[in-house]
């Protein structure tokens, strides 16, 4: 095993199918915002056991996530679900909702739990307490510091995965409010949230999945990695479940390059690097909650790298 | 019987819920709420809030429902004991680590999964019951259906929000605030302070309620999206809540006048005693009660879009730069 895991989410067969997934080491199944979004693994089983297969065969770890905000009705065809990860061999089940570990600690013990980012991990007695319940390693909330983040891993030792790039997850809803616009915009669901839409107003924007809100700007810790990697973090994300097969495949060979490099003694980004990343931020970059600051802010010592690409080449144009 | 909780955010809110004829009060430790500190109280404040509820017959619940830091959990169980001491009735707890650390302390205790909690299937109610809680406050998105369900399958006080914002996310699982804006400070007693994200004890910029532009790549398709984050009165639900069973029915509100929030306990109050004593069967008339609602929803409603303005002109300011007056 490398010295790190770089991990991502993929909601259905095609996108995994058209995915260059050789700079990652395990995937996450699954949409966790909504039971309709296209071709979901959560709903599709078969399609979820053939993407369990592809990515075993392909050496990776193959990951299960589960819903975020699951109402009684949603709980029958979730332990369906995580019957036939098991079956089929998913390594661990990423839950996000406490019922539903409360399912997996119950009925499917030999399933490892990842805790993931809205089950609200905050302080290392939370921890503590899912750790009662099969759950072996943990996304803090995001909303937590890096500082914070550490005061929990120093108190119970906790293995933390990261949010290294992407958009963050800002909230999750159970209406699609894409819905009130089908006729209008003549485009039906599950194509709605297919669109890469994006709410603004003056500076702010948020990315918009339907159901889930995203940060507009993506999370970006590329000049940071020598410090997670010094602090005893080994587990990192990045958050592609609503983006491109080129976004997932390209940003993470980045991280693959720069993860390595910090490894061996050398945490100077390449310049190509910044162009990736920016290239694929439409926003712009930030570093969400790590260093106690609103979210959208960017803190480093490249402030000139976090525009986009997009947005400056339009500009000159 | 069904039992009336109100919000109180300063002891003369406290005095006019209980005359307002609440059962049982809910204040926030300063820092320690899902409030801005302005509508909470220090502990000398709590402790007073404790003697005027029981005074007046009513029960008084201790909000300590913020996501806290791993190190805060510590002064917050001697907090906790002070309360206790005074005769605190139960506590409304969020973070699962401190409602274990909470339960393990005082056993007896009544510890109420807050709303924070985003409670929304029956096995999330077993898992907290599991740890010690014993009440849950339901989702507003819920429905009358889940509600049953619950109330059927399993040994849980439920609680239900008869006044609140139903947001467009989930309330425990939205950090849109804080993006946009956060300011980390720490008061005199060294707890810190997280001004933009409710769910850490700050205020809520509501910035769900800007209005939006909605952009498919370079392209403007909507000029205005709003992202619903409604406040309402329920109504025509509470004689259902009753007979469902529900243990509470609460009033959030701690940031409205102190007339106000009389208001709507007296109205819920008056509510609540005459559909009871109402003959069981016969068609109870909604329609005074309507009009009587009527008023206070407009009283309401200025007060909130006026706070709306105030928070969403708030959220733009740099951070640091900002005063309240």
């Amino acid at each position: 095993m490398s010295q790190f895991e770089l991990n991502t989410t993929i909601a259905n067969l095609r996108d995994l199918r058209a995915s260059d997934l050789s700079d990652y080491d395990g995937v996450y199944l699954g949409d966790i915002y909504c039971r309709i979004y296209e071709a979901n693994f959560l709903e599709q089983l078969d399609d979820l056991k053939e993407g369990i297969r592809i990515l075993r065969d392909q050496g990776k770890r193959a990951y299960v996530t589960t819903y975020a905000g699951p109402r009684n009705d949603f709980l029958p065809k979730v332990r369906k679900m995580l019957e036939a990860s098991a079956a089929a061999g998913a390594q661990a089940v990423e839950v996000h909702n406490l019922g539903i570990l409360k399912i997996a600690h119950d009925e499917f013990p030999q399933l490892p739990v990842h805790i993931g980012g809205f089950a609200n991990v905050y302080t290392a007695p939370g921890v503590e307490v899912l750790r009662e319940f099969g759950a072996v390693r943990f996304t803090p909330n995001y909303e937590l510091s890096l500082d914070e983040i550490n005061e929990i891993t120093t108190a119970c030792g906790a293995p933390m995965e990261l949010l290294v790039h992407g958009k963050m997850p800002l909230g999750i809803s159970d209406y699609c409010f894409l819905l009130d616009y089908e006729e209008k915009w003549g485009v039906k669901c599950p194509d709605l949230c297919q669109k890469e839409l994006f709410l603004k107003q003056g500076d702010w924007a948020m990315k918009s999945v339907g159901k889930g809100i995203l940060s507009g700007k993506d999370v970006c810790m590329l000049e940071h990695l020598p410090r997670l990697l010094a602090e005893g973090h080994r587990y990192f994300r990045i958050e592609t479940v609503s983006e491109t097969p080129g976004y997932r495949s390209e940003v993470a060979a980045v991280y693959r390059a720069a993860l390595d490099r910090v490894a061996a003694g050398d945490g100077e980004v390449n310049e190509g690097w910044w162009e990736t990343v920016r290239r694929h931020a439409r926003i712009g970059l930030c570093n969400g909650f790590y260093f106690g600051r609103s979210g959208m802010d960017y803190a480093g010592v490249r402030p000139d790298a976090i525009g986009s690409l997009l947005t400056i080449s339009r500009a000159e144009s | 019987m069904v039992e009336l909780l109100a919000p109180a955010g300063n002891l003369p809110m406290v005095e006019g819920a209980v005359a307002g004829g609440a059962n049982a009060i809910y204040v926030g430790p300063r820092g320690w709420s899902r409030r801005r500190d302005q509508y909470e109280m220090s502990d000398d404040e709590v402790h007073a809030a404790i003697e005027i509820a029981h005074g007046g017959g009513a029960r008084l619940r201790v909000a300590i429902n913020t996501n806290m830091q791993s190190h805060e959990i510590a002064p917050m169980l001697r907090k906790m004991e002070r309360f206790v001491s005074w005769g605190a009735d139960g506590a409304i707890m969020t973070d699962v680590g401190a409602i274990a650390q909470v339960h393990r302390l005082f056993p007896h205790l009544t510890i109420h999964a807050s709303i924070g909690a985003n409670i929304l299937n029956d096995e999330d109610v077993r898992f907290y019951r599991s740890i010690g809680v014993s009440q849950v406050v339901a989702d507003t998105k819920l429905t009358l259906k889940e509600l049953a369900s619950r109330r059927e399958q399993i040994d849980v006080g439920i609680e239900v929000l008869i006044h609140a914002n139903k947001c467009y996310t989930y309330l425990g699982k939205c950090w849109m605030s804080p993006y946009h804006r956060l300011e980390r400070t720490t008061d005199a007693f060294g707890k810190d302070l997280f001004k933009g994200s409710p769910n850490r004890g700050g205020l809520d910029y509501r910035v769900c309620l800007e209005s939006w532009e909605l952009y498919s790549g370079d392209e403007m398709w909507e000029k205005s999206v709003a992202l619903k984050n409604d406040a309402f009165f329920l109504l025509a639900d509470i004689p259902h809540l009753i007979d469902l069973g529900v243990q509470c029915l609460k009033v959030q509100g701690r940031e409205y006048s102190v007339p106000l929030v009389e208001r709507m306990v007296r109205f819920y109050r008056d509510l609540i005693d005459s559909y009871l004593a109402f003959p069981k069967g016969e068609p109870f008339n909604l329609s005074p009660w309507q009009l009587r609602l009527a008023a206070i929803q407009a009283e309401r409603d200025t007060s909130r879009s006026d706070g709306t303005r105030l928070l969403l002109a708030e959220a733009r300011q740099p951070v640091g730069a900002f005063r309240a007056d």
